[in-house]
């Protein structure tokens, strides 16, 4: 089974401090579907009904492009892959 | 750093490695540049390398050579409702044997490979440098930038071969900025590890024999379907999603595959295995529609960049038609360096080399198969009605027999109305 909150534990990662993904709130607040949220298959986006605030962790990200994809709200103020050498290191797969 | 070559291709994948390699290969001062820390290290797929033509050109040997866990001798297909499945298993002995028609392998472990034996040929293989966009001069592409630490690097041509989201060819305009999700399937891959005699009992398998599973009607009727392939000690599990039909089911990615992993039919296959890693990616399911510009003035696009994949036939194709296009660029680029012109019109014999080999006539061949495929039925009803049938057929319960077309076309009438039959079988008939 996969727990993708446990992540960390099986996947390997040099995180950047840097995010290579940076979002504006302001569009996400406003968004009626929020499609990153059930679509990225890191759960690295998190929408709190009750703060009416999204918060993004770039930590787990597998850069996918999953959320680049389905956003059709230009909501990125960035979106990249890393710089050279950080982010997911894949071993096997 | 050097920062001026003859040639300059972005990303190390199956690509990227085979055109760097044909171009060193012909003398070519080529760069090769790769954001990993290593070429693989940021790539996953779900595990078949079907044959590659374009590359047992370059080495005879290839299987004596490449990364290889097992090569491919049984293809099973499986129509799957909860608890229930119908098995078309396919098993021949000239699989078995070289030229191999398929193996599974792990990408950081072949594509670093592949790249090695470009550096081999002379290419200069640039790690972990993420490039940021394409440098112009006078209209024409002349070169690219990296994000941070290596600044500008100069080249007359450049390959962009850095896969489905290709912000290269995004940065030259070959490619729309925006990607529709009707084009895209997201795949998820658990690496699971199991002992090899395990596997070799579970699969029917010997010696470095694999088997492919391929499973339909496993995504909780998202447009989809899993898959199990046989490693030499662990198995490739995973599933793909159409992307659109996924946003819209507002399921999740992991809650879907490990539903698929607990079905009973899998369960049994993969019990006891332990996850080694897990990983996702896009591929580019769009086919002809989704091809971008293939050349610019200075440059061309290869791979899954192009939109160079089929999800949608018999098998999910992309690395042999990389690599292959891989080679047709680099071949495109040889005959305009001869001409001493960069100009999108010279290089256009690229596109004339693709329409020579596989990779534009099966992307036309399969080019409607998409629309097959958007029968939602086909995750849900259909998979149902064969094993309904299936049951009916075998099933001794004392109830007196009817003839089988007739009790099947019934009960196909009965589950999607003859309406749909009668459409569904249309879009089959004229797709495929
Ligand atoms: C789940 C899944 C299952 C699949 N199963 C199969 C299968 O069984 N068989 C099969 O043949 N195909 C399969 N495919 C398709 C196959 O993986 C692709 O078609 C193939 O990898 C494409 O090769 P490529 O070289 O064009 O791109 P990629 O393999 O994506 O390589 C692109 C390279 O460019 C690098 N890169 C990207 N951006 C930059 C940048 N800005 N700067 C520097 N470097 C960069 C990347 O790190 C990467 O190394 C599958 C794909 C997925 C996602
Ligand atoms: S889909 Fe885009 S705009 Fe909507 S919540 Fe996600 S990131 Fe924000
Ligand atoms: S790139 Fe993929 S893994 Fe990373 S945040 Fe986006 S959807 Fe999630």
């Amino acid at each position: 089974m996969i727990n993708v909150d446990d992540l960390l534990d099986y996947t390997s990662f040099t995180v950047d401090r840097e995010a290579h993904i940076v979002l504006d709130p302001a569009h996400c607040a406003a968004c009626s579907h929020r499609y990153c949220t059930t679509t990225c298959p890191a759960r690295c986006y998190a929408w709190s009904e009750k703060d009416r605030k999204m918060s993004f962790v770039h930590d787990g990200c597998l850069e996918c492009g999953t959320c680049y994809a389905v956003c059709d709200s230009h909501a990125f103020a960035r979106w990249r892959y890393p710089r050279g050498g950080f982010g997911v290191s894949y071993r096997m797969t | 750093m050097k920062r001026s070559f003859e040639a300059i291709v972005v990303g190390a994948g199956p690509a990227g490695a085979t055109a760097a390699l044909t171009l060193a290969r012909a003398g070519v001062d080529v760069a090769l540049v790769e954001r990993g820390a290593h070429p693989g290290e940021k790539n996953m797929f779900g595990g078949v390398l079907h044959r590659m033509p374009a590359l047992e050109r370059v080495f005879p040997d290839f299987w004596d050579r490449a990364p290889l866990q097992r090569h491919l001798v049984k293809k099973v297909l499986t129509f799957m409702t909860p608890g229930r499945s119908l098995n078309l298993e396919y098993e021949t002995e000239s699989f078995d044997r070289a030229p191999y028609n398929g193996y599974t392998v792990f990408r950081p472990h072949f594509d670093r490979w592949l790249a090695g034996e470009a550096a081999r040929a002379g290419a200069t293989l640039l790690t972990r440098c993420t490039v940021e966009g394409v440098v112009r001069e006078g209209g024409k592409v002349a070169g690219i930038t990296v994000l941070r630490g290596a600044g500008e690097l100069r080249a007359p041509v450049v390959i962009a071969a850095d896969g489905v989201l290709s912000f290269t060819a995004a940065s030259a305009g070959l490619r729309r900025p925006r990607f529709d999700p009707g084009q895209l399937g997201l795949g998820v891959k658990a690496l699971l590890e199991l002992p090899k005699e395990v596997i070799d009992d579970r699969f029917g398998l010997v010696r470095d024999q694999g088997a492919s599973r391929e499973f339909v009607g496993s995504s909780s009727g998202v447009r989809g379907g899993g898959f199990l392939y046989t490693n030499y000690d662990s198995l490739s599990a995973g599933m793909v999603l159409h992307l659109d039909s996924l946003r819209r089911s507002g399921r999740t990615p992991y809650d879907l595959f490990n539903a698929f992993l607990a079905q009973p039919q899998v369960a049994k296959l993969v019990r006891g295995a332990r996850l080694l890693e897990y990983s996702a990616h896009l591929i580019p399911e769009g086919g002809y529609r989704m091809m971008p510009e293939l050349c610019g003035d200075g440059i061309l696009v290869a791979g899954d960049a192009a939109a160079f994949c089929y999800a949608k036939g018999p098998n999910l194709e992309g690395i042999n038609l990389a690599a292959q296009s891989g080679a047709c660029a680099a071949e495109a680029v040889l005959e305009a360096r001869q001409a001493g012109d960069w100009s999108a019109r010279r290089l256009a014999g690229y596109r004339r080399r693709l329409e020579a080999t596989f990779v534009l006539q099966d992307l036309r061949t399969f080019h409607r198969a998409g629309e097959l495929l958007e029968i939602d039925r086909l995750y849900g009803d259909y998979p149902e009605l064969i094993c309904d049938f299936m049951d009916r057929m075998y099933r001794i319960d004392g109830a007196p027999k009817q003839s089988l077309l007739k009790m099947g076309l019934a009960m196909a009438r009965k589950k999607v109305g003859t309406a749909n039959l009668v459409r569904d079988g249309w879009t089959t008939w004229s797709t495929i």
